[in-house]
């Protein structure tokens, strides 16, 4: 049985259309993501597929529960952190894990078990008895996922999990995230940070407008647009129009500064590879170092989406 | 192996219990949250007490006899006041979402949150009772009675306001101007103030439309043995409203979850 399964979903709101009959399905213990930027029906994705909005036509199952006709026993073996880190600001951390293992019918004993184990994995135990008004940012992130944790569920929903968030917050949600998918739960997350979405994913759908422009694996996804490799080289000295000049050059489609590197992108990287040797000779420059690389997922993010690249990468489009 | 009736029925049960168990945990939530704010605080005690204080200085009626009075629209605005404060400010920070998609009826989550409203006005009513007997010494006729009354009251306007709440808007203000439209003429065409038998004609056929009629007509009744109505028409009156209440409030939700 798959643990979702979405079946020609459209959702309007008046003349905006912002899913646009989309279809996927994600089996048990897969790790599914949805990439696309801002605004493109990720969280709309999310809240029809949780049973807080309704589609306009089309349905979903989960673990073969419709969601609209057996909305309680879909719900009951999902978990659902949602794209704003929603914990009662006046209650403590114990309370708001308490409060969420009670709306799901988890037992006196085992919450209380639940509630100190997952505090403890997400480092707040100590603050525990803390009101979560003072809480962090980050805090916050972590407690609204452990309270999506508390019931044990599943299938976890994840609304962009790591958006914006310090370091050492990501790197325990990662973390957690990455043992979750070792028990065999399926994960549901929605990001706009293509890294997240390779590193992450068993597939990615990639999301725009409200419509799927493709679903596979990331590495399939890079495969289907092979004739997009790039040159990354750097100088020993930089200057302002080193990437004007390169851009130039002969087959080079695209040109951008990486740092302190050039990332040029091309059918033919032998080609860029000699003229770019040949722009460095006459230019008195040393190449320090110099590489090909097949396409990103943000390439094909990039071709499938229509987006523009901005000056630098994109590695989050915010 | 139980047979497939004992199983359903202990099935029902199960769920039955977990209903109302999630309906509890979210009063209870409600009630660390909310009972303190400002809003509820003014809008549930004081506005009631200064409401009543204007009326009663310009009547020359001994002030123990106004005590049921004080007592019934104490009861009206502290219930129907938190659910009409908890709920946008919950959809503001979005943890009404959580509420939304807990595997828990809709019918358990407009029932929790009325729990809320209702033991807030229960304990805010106190006061005016408290005062009656002490300063006054107002007597009480039927005591079971009145704790029926203000019980059903109290539960018939918290949900009252959870209906109201079901408004979609993330405003507190907006919510309230609402229902303060409804509920402040409900304190004067429901015999609260002026006896409906001083009231003209249409005034008291609108008088049966307001469940206050009903709430306030079973505490006078707790009090001095005489009403209206019986106290069982009250009773049942109150009942039909409340369920009116909650099945709305909860058709309503629905509607509005887009
Ligand atoms: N309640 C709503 N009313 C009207 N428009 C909405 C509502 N929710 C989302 N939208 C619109 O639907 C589109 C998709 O939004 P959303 O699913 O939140 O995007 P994402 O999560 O991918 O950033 C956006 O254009 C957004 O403005
Ligand atoms: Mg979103």
């Amino acid at each position: 049985m798959n643990a979702i399964e979405v079946s020609h979903l459209s959702k309007r709101f008046g003349a905006l259309t912002a899913l646009d009959d989309i279809s996927f399905s994600v089996s048990e213990g897969e790790t599914f993501g949805f990439l696309g930027p801002n605004g493109a029906g990720k969280t709309t994705t999310i809240r029809i597929l949780t049973g807080i909005s309704y589609p306009t036509s089309g349905t979903a199952t989960i673990f073969g529960h419709d969601i609209g006709r057996d909305t309680i026993a879909a719900r009951q073996s999902m978990g659902i952190v949602s794209e704003t880190s929603n914990v009662y600001d006046d209650l403590t951390a114990w309370q708001n894990m308490i409060f969420s293992a009670e709306l799901y019918h988890v037992g006196r004993y085992e919450r209380e078990k639940k509630a100190t184990e997952l505090l403890t994995t997400f480092d707040l135990y100590e603050r525990r008895n803390d009101k979560v008004h003072g809480f962090s940012k980050g805090m916050k992130r972590r407690l609204t996922i452990a309270m999506g944790l508390v019931n044990s569920p599943r299938l976890l929903f994840l609304d962009e999990p790591t958006s914006g968030l310090d370091v050492q917050s990501n790197l325990i949600i990662r973390d957690v995230i990455t043992g979750l998918i070792h028990e065999g739960v399926t994960v549901f997350l929605t990001t706009h940070n293509i890294e997240e979405a390779n590193l992450m994913c068993d597939r990615v759908a990639i999301v725009n407008r409200g419509i799927i422009a493709a679903i596979d694996a990331p590495e399939r996804l890079k495969n289907t647009i092979q004739s997009v490799q790039s040159v990354v080289v750097s100088f020993d000295h930089s200057s302002a129009q080193q990437l004007d000049e390169i851009h130039h050059l002969s087959m080079v489609n695209d040109a951008i500064k990486e740092g302190d590197k050039f990332r040029l992108y091309t059918e033919d990287p032998a080609t860029v590879i000699e003229s770019v040797m040949a722009y460095a000779h006459t230019r008195n420059l040393r190449v320090t170092s110099i590489s090909t690389l097949g396409p990103s997922l943000e390439d094909v993010f990039i071709r499938l989406t229509g987006l523009q690249r901005t000056g630098g990468a994109i590695h989050a489009i915010d | 192996m139980p047979s497939t009736e004992e199983g359903k029925a202990g099935a029902w049960f199960a769920r039955f219990s977990h209903e109302i168990s999630a309906a509890w945990a979210i009063s209870r939530k409600d009630m660390i949250t909310y009972y303190i704010k400002p809003n509820i605080i003014v809008m549930g005690i004081l506005f009631p007490f200064f409401m009543f204080l204007a009326f009663a200085i310009g009547k020359n009626a001994p002030p123990g006899t106004l005590i049921p009075g004080l007592i019934a629209i104490t009861l009206l605005f502290s219930a129907s006041s938190i659910e009409p404060v908890s709920i946008p400010i919950e959809r503001r920070v979005k943890t009404f979402d959580r509420l939304l998609s807990a595997p828990i009826s809709l019918h358990s989550l407009v029932f929790g949150e009325s729990i809320s409203g209702f033991l807030y006005s229960l304990g805010i009513a106190c006061f005016p009772l408290i005062v009656g007997i002490i300063l006054f010494a107002t007597p009480i006729e039927h005591a079971p009675v009145l704790v029926i009354a203000m019980a059903l009251t109290a539960f018939c306007f918290a949900t009252l306001g959870t209906l109201f709440a079901a408004y979609p808007t993330e405003n507190v203000g907006e919510v309230m101007s609402i229902l303060n439209t409804v509920r402040l003429p409900l304190i004067f065409i429901s015999g609260v103030f002026i006896p409906l038998s001083a009231m003209p004609q249409i005034g008291q056929e609108i008088a049966l439309f307001s469940p206050l009629t009903y709430g306030n007509d079973m505490i006078v009744y707790a009090y001095t043995g005489t009403s209206l109505f019986s106290p069982l028409l009250d009773i049942l009156a109150l009942v039909i409203f409340i369920l009116i209440f909650q099945f709305a409030a909860n058709r309503l939700y629905k509607k509005f979850n887009e």
